[in-house]
């Protein structure tokens, strides 16, 4: 499809706006985007990276200390810095994850709503072994949270568990002792 | 319905099911961070271990690199490889099965792209596909993982599992109804998302639409393919009941304005892709209500033949867009005649 702005080259982008309750769709190329996306305010959208950095930013606003210790961090295996990384939204290796590993943890719960994987592990192994791997964690966390006397989150933690527990289940049915529910 | 002609499950709404695991090796750097050598060794690796394993001989090596930009797109247009392996053309590859339903990508955003295809609604064999291909490269190699995160990525967008599952379907009675936005706003409370397959404007082009899923962490693989068969099941559901009401409003409007669409393919000297893609929904919704004997599966994979990368390949050479559309249409006039029964 080609770019309803110029028409020359394949569009790449699609925008919506909404103005005045009337709502528009257009397909556009990179260098015609690029035109409107300077009359949008707040997130740079020019890619997914755009979008990612900008999540992570309109997350730490507010909290500059945080941020900047945030920004001194660098992945010591490929150098990959935390300002290279909001910038392209890419990371360079996969040690970068523990590089960055507090401010990833919250930039993954705004984009999936979760940071606990559930599927499988290498080798093709179904689930079992990562969600009981997580499970536990949860239960350290359950603990410390029932010790703290944050009860909103440890109903939170408590329903995680449960949701997992029910999946290890699913997923083996002729399931072993250690998919034994909490109390 | 013209069921001796619906090849795969529920062939008359979806077309085909498509998934694809992202995958990088543990010891090398990730794209962004990737050097030539790096790069090249991906590829070794990852051919050397696909191409030696019993399966080995079923698959054919290409390198983007020895491509022209027209077979590059042909491959796109039949969903072989991924529009953004084009970006890295001089460092990628794949490696395809003889029956086109397995693909390792090489090179992507990631390290490995390994891809099933199956026509019809067949996730969770389409979801085999691809899962064996990574049991059996994961046996020899350490894929990047985190116990917390799962399987690690160059965009943090695709954690977890990797894994993005999708269904592409014709809706053009949905479409015509108005009854898309509904859809899609329903389908996002699941966790899924629904664009056009070309193009991602408010017109989709041929009523042809994806839905796959969105987030990659906390969910299983199981668990994803489930509600996506749930949602396509559905969907195909209300799309089959939209035609059948539409059909009892006004058989013979609906015939006509369907059947006129086969009169102007099979007719016309100049053929556009974006009317050949109109065109061809209409001739796919008659197909699917019988009013037309035509094979869906041979009927879409015409229409991948007729899109411009693939028709450029066949012709042997560069086409201006005016001998696209001629040959298209030359092309239409000889082959729908011979799809279509009586």
């Amino acid at each position: 499809m080609m770019c309803e702005e110029c028409g020359i080259r394949p569009a790449k982008f699609h925008l919506t706006t909404v103005m005045g309750g009337e709502r528009q769709d257009r397909s556009l190329c990179p260098v015609c985007f690029a035109k409107y996306q300077k009359k949008l305010p707040g997130i740079d959208f020019t890619n997914l990276a755009g979008i990612l950095s900008g999540i992570l930013e309109a997350g730490v606003n507010g909290a500059e200390a945080e941020e900047n210790e945030n920004e001194a961090r660098a992945c010591a295996r490929c150098g990959t810095s935390y300002l290279d990384f909001k910038r392209t939204g890419m990371v360079g290796c996969a040690q970068c994850y523990n590089a960055f590993r507090e401010p990833m943890e919250a930039l993954l719960t705004r984009v999936h709503g979760n940071t606990q994987h559930a599927g499988r592990v290498p080798g093709g192994v179904r689930s079992g072994a990562s969600i009981r791997m997580n499970i536990e964690r949860l239960r350290q966390q359950l603990n410390q949270a029932v010790t703290d006397e944050e009860y909103e989150e440890a109903a939170r933690l408590r329903d995680r568990i449960r949701a997992l527990s029910a999946q290890l289940e699913e997923n083996a049915p002729a399931g072993k002792e250690d998919a034994k529910d909490e109390r | 319905m013209s069921g001796e002609f619906v090849e795969a499950p529920h062939q008359d709404v979806v077309l085909f099911s498509r998934v694809r695991l992202n995958r990088n090796y543990e010891d090398l750097p990730f794209s962004g961070k990737i050097t030539r050598e790096y790069a090249d060794e991906v590829v070794r690796r990852t051919a050397d271990a696909v191409l030696g394993s019993e399966q080995g001989h079923a698959y054919a090596m290409i390198k983007l690199a020895d491509l022209s930009e027209d077979a590059r797109s042909s491959l796109v247009e039949h969903h072989l490889i991924s529009y953004d392996l084009l970006r890295f053309a001089q460092r990628s590859a794949a490696l395809i099965s003889t029956g086109k339903t397995v693909t390792v990508m090489m090179g992507e955003e990631d390290h490995l792209r390994l891809q099933g295809l199956l026509p019809g609604l067949q996730l969770e064999r389409t979801a085999e596909l691809a899962l064996s291909m990574d049991e059996m490269l994961s046996e020899k190699y350490a894929f990047a993982f985190d116990s917390q995160w799962g399987f690690l990525t160059s965009s943090p967008a695709n954690v977890g599992t990797g894994m993005r599952a999708c269904v592409v379907m014709h809706l053009p009675a949905l479409t015509a109804a108005g009854q898309m936005g509904p859809i899609m706003q329903a389908v996002a409370k699941l966790g899924l998302t629904v664009r056009g397959l070309y193009g991602e404007g408010s017109e989709t082009l041929g009523n042809l639409y994806q839905m796959s899923n969105q987030a990659t962490l906390g969910r299983s693989e199981e668990d994803v393919i489930r509600s996506l068969l749930a949602a396509a099941g559905q969907i195909a559901g209300h799309e089959r009941a939209q035609r059948e009401q539409a059909e009892k409003q006004d058989m013979m409007k609906l015939q006509d304005t369907l059947l006129r669409s086969m009169g102007e393919m099979m007719y016309a000297r100049l053929m556009p892709v974006n009317e050949m893609m109109r065109r061809y929904s209409d001739v796919r919704y008659a197909a699917s209500m019988g009013y037309v004997h035509a094979s869906l599966a041979e009927l879409d994979n015409l229409i991948r033949e007729l899109q411009p990368g693939s028709l450029a390949v066949s012709a042997g050479k560069l086409l201006s867009s005016r001998e696209g559309e001629i040959l298209r249409a030359k092309l239409l006039r000889e082959k729908l005649p011979g799809l279509v029964a009586n």
